[in-house]
């Protein structure tokens, strides 16, 4: 190589660059969008998350309010508990779920998988909004066909969406008919990537089918699981359209997610105290995902 | 060739196949059936009632939810649905955003997966830790955030609102970095022997190579966009602007509005008809591209 020149040229650049701008102009789409609608709004956030701001006057100055009257607020934290009651009536529920049906549907004579498999993953396909208008007709407390059939077999009326004991479960019932195929997608895949060869080794070795699923599918798929259950956590903690479309909330907040909670804030226009609110869940979901990790990675050490 | 092994339940039950053990193994896969089949309806039931009941005129599906009569079926529901919601606005906004946001998403990540995955540069890997650690920022937490740009810019009931966040996502950039780290290098070689620019590689020997994976991606940038609902609620408050799933969660409202006095079930054939309208072109790609969806959807998966 040569001396540098005494005045950086653009083709010194270029050489120190790595002979060639191209790739710096190729990844530039993603980094301009991301300034303008990740990096910068997420600034701007910030800064006004310590102001009062309704959206029509200058935003004031107030410190750490916001976060005090949030973190002192009951709502705020019905919200968390309901994502807390909804995670335990979806995750463990639908992951467990998945792994025996997918272990069923792994079964190596099964006829129609194919069909099966489809059958189940339609649910995800389809868009969440058309099938919640399913679910307000089904559920409806006089109309629908669910209490029609519950008083057909001479029980009485459920208030499926209308009673905040019921609410709740009906909104994870939603939960797990969208999600579950792509869950059992997920574990068949996993189990379909362990060996034969070791089922045919603990075959020889005299191992029954339910002793196979114990010491070898379950074990191997362990990180499928993981898997699994962490993008099922965040997805719970978010949840936003579900409560949005079902329930606007209700009925008496028993709905209202720690992320449709964010909803209020933009109806009322009361952004400074939403934008704390959003922070505070950034923080929720990254311990969250932090400790999920570490746990995980803890266990697939021994 | 090698013979074929022996699987599993051959080996397991070839020693003892005596009439118990049979009767036993029938029994336990007439269960399994049943039981996959069970979890079938379950699956497809309410997408079945759904499109029944929109044939069915509202008081029938309050009065007789469950059962279908053929004779009585009619397309009244589709018909006042037509004429009292411009439901046609909807899917005209919706396939807007679905040509422009995915041609965006289908031409830039590809590009910029090409560029971190056969191009050294200065800076190369921590700008890929970069895109990787936008992946991390939970999507409602920018909910807030983004609704505040879009003010400042005066974006509000926009196109633009609706199609330029997360038009060129992080998820994808990385996925299609993967696929093209496959592509052999030789080919690029012989590509840059004869003269080919950086842009030339990519569009005549990186796209061609990776078609499949194209594929899947054009079909979960597709799912993602037709079903989005969030932000689309968010950034647009005028039915000028609705995208097909808002229109369609506020329907009810705005049909039972329309007719005073009416009683709701009558609105509910209308919210069938527009749920199963909506419903349609996601069945319709499905069975046309089965295996590329199960392809991309478990592709989709390793985002976390």
């Amino acid at each position: 190589m040569t001396a540098l020149p005494a005045r950086p040229s653009l083709g010194a650049l270029r050489r120190w660059l790595g002979g060639s701008f191209a790739p710096y102009v190729f990844i530039a789409p993603f980094f301009l969008l991301f300034v303008a609608f990740g990096l910068f709004p997420l600034l701007y956030a910030l800064a006004l998350s310590f102001t009062d701001w309704r959206g029509v006057r200058a935003p004031e100055l107030i410190g750490f309010s916001n976060y005090i009257f949030l973190l002192t607020d009951q709502a705020f934290w019905e919200s968390l508990g309901n994502s807390l009651y909804l995670w335990l009536l979806i995750v463990p529920v639908q992951t467990l779920f998945a792994v025996l049906v997918a272990s069923l549907l792994a079964r190596p004579f099964l006829r129609f998988r194919w069909f099966f498999r489809t059958a189940y993953l339609i649910s995800y396909l389809v868009p969440l909004v058309a099938i919640a208008q399913v679910w307000k007709v089904l559920f409806d407390q006089d109309f629908g066909a669910l209490n029609f059939a519950l008083q057909a077999a001479g029980l009485s009326a459920i208030g499926w969406l209308t009673t905040p004991a019921w609410a709740k479960p009906t909104l994870a019932l939603l939960v797990f008919w969208k999600s579950s195929g792509f869950a059992i997608l997920i574990m068949l895949a996993a189990i379909q990537g362990i060996p034969r060869e070791l089922y045919e080794a603990a075959a020889l070795d005299g191992a029954d089918g339910r002793q196979q699923f114990w010491q070898i599918t379950l074990p191997l798929m362990r990180r499928a699981i993981a898997f699994y259950a962490v993008i099922a956590t965040l997805a719970v903690i978010q949840m936003f359209a579900e409560p949005y479309v079902l329930t606007q909330g209700g009925p008496y907040m028993s709905t209202t997610t720690a992320g449709y909670a964010l909803n209020q804030y933009m109806k009322y226009l009361d952004l400074g105290t939403g934008a704390a609110n959003s922070f505070l869940l950034t923080l929720l979901v990254v311990a969250v995902s932090g400790i999920m990790l570490r746990l995980l990675r803890a266990r697939d050490e021994d | 060739m090698t013979t074929r092994l022996p699987t599993r339940s051959e080996t397991a039950s070839f020693p003892a196949l005596t009439g118990r053990t049979l009767r036993r193994l029938n029994l336990e896969s007439l269960a399994l059936y049943a039981f996959l089949c069970l979890l079938a309806l379950f699956y497809l039931y309410p997408l079945v009632w759904m499109a029944l009941s929109s044939f069915k005129l509202g008081p029938d599906i309050a009065s007789r939810p469950l059962s279908f009569d053929l004779s009585a079926a009619t397309l009244d529901n589709y018909r006042l649905l037509l004429r009292n919601v411009p439901l046609q606005i909807g899917f005209q906004n919706t396939l807007i955003v679905l040509v422009f946001k995915g041609a965006l998403t289908l031409f830039f990540c590809p590009l910029a997966g090409f560029a971190f995955a056969k191009f050294r540069f200065r800076g190369r890997d921590s700008l890929f830790s970069l895109v990787l650690a936008t992946m991390m920022l939970p999507p409602v937490v920018m909910l807030i955030p983004l609704l505040l740009q879009m003010g400042r810019l005066g974006w509000v009931n926009t196109y633009q609102a609706l199609i330029l966040p997360g038009a060129v996502n992080a998820f994808s950039i990385f996925w299609m970095r993967q696929q093209i780290a496959e592509v052999p290098d030789e080919l690029l070689d012989a590509g840059r022997v004869d003269g080919c620019s950086p842009w030339g590689l990519h569009w005549h020997i990186v796209l061609p190579v990776i078609r499949p994976a194209l594929a899947a991606l054009a079909i979960l940038t597709f799912l993602d966009i037709y079903n989005d609902f969030v932000w689309p609620v968010v950034a647009v408050n005028t039915i000028r602007m609705q995208t097909l799933q808002v229109m369609l969660s506020d329907l009810y409202n705005q049909i039972n509005n329309m007719q005073v006095g009416a009683v709701g079930a009558n609105a509910w054939g209308q919210v069938l008809a527009a749920s199963t309208l909506a419903t349609l072109p996601v069945l319709a790609l499905f069975v046309a591209l089965q295996r590329h969806f199960i392809h991309g959807i478990l592709s989709g998966s390793l985002k976390g």
